[in-house]
C-alpha cells in the first residue's frame, strides 16, 4: 500500500488546483472557528450578560473541554471540501482517461481503487488533525486546564469526515464525469438530502435521521446551549447512530468496489 | 503462444462490438490487426488489457491465466494518449514506471528516442497532438517489454513522424519483441506485419500469416497500342483464372508462382502484337482488404 500510496503523491505532488485547495480548506477550519470564538467572546465579556449567559448556554464553548466539541461541531459545516477534493482528484483520473492507463500499465483494479480509498481515509485524518490543532489553539486562550474530556468528538468527526470522503468517491465513481459529480454532490448534501429529511421525518416517522449524511452529522449535536437542551431535545442515541453509520461505511465500500471491479472503464 | 482469444464476444448494451473472435499472436511475430473504424480493434485489446470486460470468452497471456503482472511485461498504447495533463512529460513517465515497477533509469534513454528530450519539463498539456502520441510510445518502451501494443501508433503524426514510427516499430520486431499492432492503414499493416487478422463489424474474418492471408494470386499487367488485338490474343493463352481491363492495360489473375512473364511475352510477339507494358504485381492488400470485407457483407 505505501507503494501505491507513493505513486498517488506523484500524481498530486504537482496538481496546483488540489494543493490550493486543500491549503485554503485547512485554514477555512481556523476561520469558521475564529469567527464563533469572536463572537463567543462578544457575548461572554459583554458585562451586562453575566451570569445569565453562563445559564442559557452554559461553560463557554471554546474552553476546555467543551473546544473538542465545539471545535468539531463549526468545522464539520465544511466537510463537503474534502469530498469535492476527493471528487476532483478521481474524476480527473477519468477525463485525462487515466484510470485506464494505470491499469494497462499493471495495476490491478483493486489496487487502483484501494489506493483512491486510502487516500480518502487520509484526506480525513489530516482534516481531523487539524481540529485537534485548531481546538487546541482556542482552548489554550480561555482559562481552564487543558483535558481529553469530551475528546470523542473528535472521533465522531473522523467517522463523519469519512463517511463524506467516501460518499463523494462512489459519486465519483458512478458519475465519472468531474462537473457532473460536483453538482449532484452538492445538490443532494446541501438541499436533496434535507428536503428528503423534512419529507421523511413528517410522514415517515421521524426516519429522516437514517439518511446517509444526516445520520453522520447527528453524532455531532448542536453543543452549546446545553442546559436547555436537556429539557427539550433528546440526546443522540449512539448506539443506533453508530450502527447507521457503520452501515453506510460497508455499503459505500461495496458499491465502489463492485463498481470498479466489474464495468467497463 | 504471446497472446490466445478464445471466442471473446463482447455486447455494448445491445450492440454487439464482437462476435467470437479466437485467434493466436505467435511469439517474435508482428501482427496486426487491420480492419475499418468500429470494427472491434480497440475493443479487443481493452479487454485483453483489462480495461474492459468480455461478454463471453477468455484470453491468456503467455498460455497462462491473465494477471496483472502480465501488463508489467506488455507495453501498451490503447486509442490514445492517456497521461495526467497538469504533469510534464518526465513526470508522467515516472509514474508509469513506479507502476510498471521498472524503468524508472531508462526514462532519459526513451525520451531520447522518441525526441522529446528537450520538451521533457512542459506540462503534458503543451504538447502537440504528435508530441503526445511520441510521449505514449515512448512510456511503452520504459522497462524493455518483450511484447508491444499499439492501436493505431501513427495517429495524429506528421509524415515524418509516421515514416520514424514505422521505423521504430521494424527495428523492434528485428530485436525479436512481439508486437500487435491495430490499424486501419492498409499500407501500415502490410509494411511492418509478419501476421495478420481481419476484422470487421466484430467477426474475424480471417487470419494467418501475411503471405497466406493477403498474397494468393500473381497479377500480370499487360499493355500494348492495339489493345483490342492484344485482348483477342491473350484470350488464346492458358492458365489465368481471370482477365480485367484496368484502365489502359489488362490484368491477367494466375494462381500463385504460376504466371510466367516470357511466354505471355513470347506468346503476344508470335501473334503479332509488340507489349509495352508487361509487370508481374502480388496482389495489394488493399484489393484484398476490400475483397474480404465486401464478400462478408450481408446482402
Amino acid at each position: 500500500m505505501l507503494r501505491l500510496l507513493k505513486i498517488e503523491w506523484l500524481k498530486l505532488k504537482n496538481y496546483r488546483t488540489f494543493w490550493v485547495l486543500t491549503i485554503l480548506y485547512l485554514v477555512s477550519i481556523v476561520g469558521i472557528n475564529f469567527i464563533t470564538f469572536w463572537i463567543e467572546r462578544k457575548v461572554y465579556e459583554a458585562k451586562q450578560s453575566k451570569g445569565i449567559v453562563e445559564l442559557v448556554i452554559g461553560n463557554r464553548p471554546y474552553s476546555f473541554p467543551t473546544v473538542w466539541h465545539m471545535t468539531a461541531y463549526m468545522s464539520s459545516y465544511l466537510l463537503f471540501l474534502p469530498g469535492l477534493l476527493m471528487i476532483i482528484f478521481i474524476t480527473n483520473e477519468y477525463s485525462y482517461k487515466t484510470h485506464r492507463q494505470n491499469i494497462i500499465d499493471g495495476w490491478s483494479r483493486n489496487q487502483f481503487i484501494s489506493v483512491k480509498i486510502a487516500v480518502a481515509f487520509l484526506l480525513s485524518l489530516i482534516s481531523t488533525l487539524m481540529v485537534i490543532v485548531t481546538a487546541m489553539i482556542f482552548g489554550f486562550q480561555l482559562d481552564n486546564p487543558f483535558s481529553l474530556e469530551k475528546f470523542e468528538y473528535v472521533g465522531y468527526y473522523f467517522i463523519q469526515a469519512i463517511i463524506y470522503t467516501l460518499a463523494s468517491v462512489l459519486i465519483a465513481v458512478l458519475v465519472r464525469r468531474g462537473g457532473l459529480a460536483i453538482g449532484f454532490y452538492f445538490l443532494y448534501v446541501v438541499v436533496l438530502e434535507n428536503a428528503l429529511k423534512a419529507i421523511m421525518n413528517r410522514y415517515l416517522d421521524d426516519t429522516g435521521r437514517f439518511l446517509p449524511i444526516q445520520s453522520a452529522d447527528d453524532l455531532i449535536p448542536l453543543p452549546i446551549f446545553e442546559n436547555i437542551q436537556r429539557q427539550i431535545i433528546k440526546p443522540p442515541e449512539y448506539p443506533i447512530l453508530l450502527s447507521t453509520v457503520a452501515v453506510y461505511l460497508v455499503l459505500y465500500l461495496f458499491f465502489i468496489n463492485r463498481k470498479f471491479l466489474r464495468s467497463d472503464l | 503462444m504471446i497472446l490466445t482469444l478464445q471466442n471473446i464476444t463482447k455486447f455494448y448494451g445491445r450492440i454487439q462490438a464482437l462476435d467470437k473472435v479466437s485467434l493466436q499472436v505467435p511469439e517474435g511475430s508482428v501482427f496486426g490487426i487491420l480492419g475499418p473504424n468500429g470494427s472491434g480493434k480497440t475493443t479487443m485489446l481493452g479487454i485483453v488489457m483489462d480495461v474492459l470486460k468480455a461478454t463471453e470468452g477468455k484470453f491468456l497471456w503467455f498460455d497462462e491465466q491473465p494477471t496483472p503482472e502480465h501488463r508489467k511485461k506488455i507495453g501498451t498504447l490503447l486509442e490514445t494518449p492517456n497521461f495526467y495533463h497538469y504533469l510534464s512529460g518526465e513526470r508522467n513517465l515516472r509514474i508509469a514506471a513506479e507502476i510498471k515497477g521498472h524503468g524508472m533509469n531508462e526514462i532519459p534513454n526513451v525520451l531520447k528516442r522518441v525526441n522529446l528530450w528537450e520538451r521533457k519539463d512542459s506540462k503534458f498539456s503543451t504538447y502537440s497532438l504528435g508530441m503526445k502520441q511520441r510521449l505514449a510510445l515512448a512510456s511503452c518502451l520504459l522497462g524493455d517489454p518483450p511484447v508491444l501494443v499499439f492501436d493505431e501508433p501513427t495517429n495524429g503524426l506528421d509524415p515524418v513522424g509516421i515514416a520514424e514510427t514505422r521505423d521504430l516499430i521494424k527495428r523492434l520486431a528485428k530485436e525479436g519483441k512481439t508486437i500487435i499492432l491495430a490499424s486501419h492503414l492498409l499500407d501500415e499493416v502490410e509494411k511492418v506485419c509478419t501476421h495478420v487478422a481481419i476484422l470487421q463489424k466484430g467477426k474475424l474474418i480471417t487470419a494467418g500469416h501475411v503471405d497466406e492471408v493477403l498474397v494468393n494470386e500473381d497479377i500480370v499487367e499487360v499493355g500494348a497500342s492495339d489493345m483490342l488485338k492484344l485482348e483477342e490474343v491473350l484470350k488464346n493463352t492458358n492458365g489465368w483464372s481471370n482477365m480485367r481491363k484496368e484502365g489502359s492495360l489488362i490484368q491477367l489473375f494466375f494462381p500463385m508462382g504460376t504466371a510466367s512473364l516470357e511466354n505471355i511475352n513470347e506468346h503476344c510477339f508470335k501473334s503479332g502484337v509488340t507489349l509495352n507494358h508487361l509487370l508481374l504485381k502480388k496482389k495489394s492488400l488493399e484489393v484484398k482488404f476490400f475483397e474480404l470485407t465486401q464478400s462478408s457483407k450481408p446482402n
